[in-house]
């Protein structure tokens, strides 16, 4: 697919955007793609990366440097083309109009929650937290479409200093946990933390996890998880899982 | 033009297959690939039981390549036979099912049990022997014979194929043993065992720590032992190990393979199995060759 815009919106994050033709399949929240250079073999297999945002004529991914296959991506300029496949993966579900969303965030992780929000308006709590304020992305963009926003940092250079998982804590304080369905997306150790408390109050919650990823298509086995029944796919019966299974 | 092959029994319609492990059970790439266009599909490796596998991470990539440890991760043999074979038996294309086994009783109730059900019946032979003490069948010539001997007495219709390891001390040697032993083809390489280290959590970048090395960066190792395998041996080679286009998989047919296996590369494209066979058309055309046979084996120096 043509790069239509590629935007550095901090300094090792941007924002791609590719064209998608008249009939492709559009992603539903949750669900990612894997994108690759068109040529080359090195880097060789594509990366995951979540449906950041899309609308009929595109789709953009928010992605961060980590190592050399985001670092390539960012050198890509309207006009260059990238492999694309997807939309790969499960989605969130949605939520029973008896329960109030409540979407947590860490870190890069906002890319996989950040739909949920385009889809329903306004009724969702979002807790987003990033180790500091210069971190925290595109929050003015998000406050809009959301019922309440809560803002977290580990150096505490912007709202609640602390991680997401103790904001939640401290949130669950004033909340009934059966008022609530949790949508969460963020780094491996916020999400075990994030398990613990989600179990111990029994509250209903879908949980997007990573794992490396080789074919996308559920051919490989390369990318399981443990589960309670057994090795699952991220990339079939996940990335979205449902806090029961695992 | 004429792409069809023989392996053993097996006609193939063209000679490109897809590597086991690589493909799934077929269903998995049927959206992107018309599987009646492959000649034949090679599914993950079968066990008698269904197996969990190795714990993530599994893969880790490498310059040109990629390291695996997905530990045979696969759906069993009974659920193979019920529900994935009926679905690949759907296609005009030849089944090839990879099995493997702990100890040479288990490798033979696999392959009777898929006895005249499949095309062919692909032994991977670089599994641990628990009888006797978890050496690999594919690291002694001794134990490698008694294997294949017993699973080619058990196997009556369907064509055996060995594959081999490159990590084998000789693999022409073990080559040799198959063609003596009665073995229709012989298949290679397998994956290269390999490793990588993460240097600032100084661990392994694998939960296995070993990984079986797969890619372009593994095709002129390939390319060679097939090339020696060739000249030592009369039985048809279908050849693998980094094949990612036709000009890969020419080189192969060259060297001596009659046919080719797919692998890393469905992985980097989806539809890249239709493009070789598209492009090795477009070899022959430009060459002027009518039948692709007339290829195998044939470098000139
Ligand atoms: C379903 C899914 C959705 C994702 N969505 C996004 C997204 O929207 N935006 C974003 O920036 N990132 C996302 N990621 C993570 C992203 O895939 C990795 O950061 C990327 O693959 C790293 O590639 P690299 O070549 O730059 O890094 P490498 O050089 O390969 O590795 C650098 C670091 O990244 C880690 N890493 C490598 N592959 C993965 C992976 N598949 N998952 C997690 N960590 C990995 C490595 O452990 C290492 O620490 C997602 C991952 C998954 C599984
Ligand atoms: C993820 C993965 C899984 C594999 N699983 C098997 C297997 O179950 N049985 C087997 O004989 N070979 C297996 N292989 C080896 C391939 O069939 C092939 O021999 C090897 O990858 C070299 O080819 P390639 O470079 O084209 O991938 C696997 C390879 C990969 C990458
Ligand atoms: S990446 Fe291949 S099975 Fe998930």
């Amino acid at each position: 697919m043509e790069v239509i815009d590629n935007r550095e919106i901090t300094d090792n994050v941007f924002i791609l955007r590719l064209e998608l033709t008249e009939n492709a399949l559009k992603p539903e929240p949750g669900q990612f793609y894997l994108l690759r250079p068109d040529s080359g073999y090195d880097p060789l297999l594509g990366r995951p990366f979540s449906a950041f945002r899309w609308n009929n004529d595109w789709i953009e991914f928010l992605i961060r440097k980590t190592g050399r296959g985001t670092a390539l991506l960012s050198t890509f300029r309207p006009g260059d083309h990238i492999r694309i496949l997807g939309p790969l993966g499960r989605s969130f579900p949605p939520h029973s109009p008896h329960k109030t969303p409540v979407v947590l965030a860490g870190g890069i992780g906002m890319a996989s929650v950040y739909s949920l929000t385009l889809k329903h308006k306004a009724e969702h709590i979002f807790i987003y937290g990033a180790k500091s304020a210069t971190e925290l992305l595109l929050t003015e963009d998000i406050r809009p479409r959301v019922r309440e926003l809560y803002l977290c940092t580990d150096d505490g250079s912007m709202g609640f200093q602390g991680n997401v998982v103790e904001f939640f804590t401290e949130f669950l304080k004033k909340t009934s946990s059966h008022s609530i369905v949790v949508y969460a997306c963020g780094p491996e150790k916020m999400t075990k933390s994030l398990m613990e408390i989600l179990k111990k109050y029994n509250i209903e919650s879908y949980l997007s996890l990573e794992e490396r990823m080789a074919c996308g298509l559920g051919a490989c086995m390369g990318c399981a998880k443990d589960t309670k029944t057994g090795m699952k796919r991220v990339c079939m019966e996940g990335p979205v899982f449902n806090i029961e299974e695992l | 033009m004429n792409l069809e092959v023989k392996i053993g029994k097996m006609t193939m319609k063209n000679p490109v297959t897809t590597a086991s492990g690589t493909f799934g059970y077929g269903s998995e790439y049927a959206e992107f690939v018309d599987l009646n266009l492959l000649g034949a599909v090679t599914v993950k490796g079968i066990s008698l039981e269904p197996r969990e596998g190795n714990p993530p991470p599994r893969i880790y990539e490498t310059p040109c390549g990629m390291l695996n440890s997905i530990g045979l991760q696969n759906v069993g043999l009974k659920n193979f036979l019920d529900e994935k074979l009926p679905y690949l038996k759907g296609f005009d294309t030849r089944i090839i099912v990879n099995i493997l086994g702990n100890t040479i009783d288990e490798y033979c109730e696999l392959s009777s049990a898929l006895d005249g059900k499949v095309d062919a019946i692909e032994l991977n032979v670089s599994c641990p022997n628990v009888k006797k003490g978890g050496v690999l069948f594919s690291n002694n010539n001794d134990m490698l014979r008694t294997l294949i001997k017993e699973v080619r007495t058990t196997v009556k219709t369907s064509t055996v194929i060995v594959k081999l390891s490159p990590a084998s001390a000789d693999i022409v040697m073990q080559a040799r043993i198959c063609e003596e032993v009665g073995i229709d083809a012989v298949s290679m390489i397998n994956t290269i065992p390999a490793m990588a280290i993460d240097i600032h959590s100084r661990r392994p970048r694998l939960s296995n720590i070993i990984g079986g090395l797969s890619g372009p960066a593994i095709r002129p190792i390939g390319v060679r032992m097939v090339w020696e395998t060739h000249r030592a041996i009369n039985i048809p080679i279908i050849a693998m190990g980094g094949i990612m286009t036709a000009e890969d998989a020419m080189e192969y047919i060259l060297a001596g393979a009659t046919a080719v296996a797919i692998g890393t590369a469905n992985f980097v494209k989806p539809t890249v199995t239709l493009d070789i066979i598209e492009g090795m058309k477009k070899y022959m055309l430009i060459h002027g060759i009518d039948d692709i046979n007339s290829l195998i084996g044939g470098l000139i120096c």
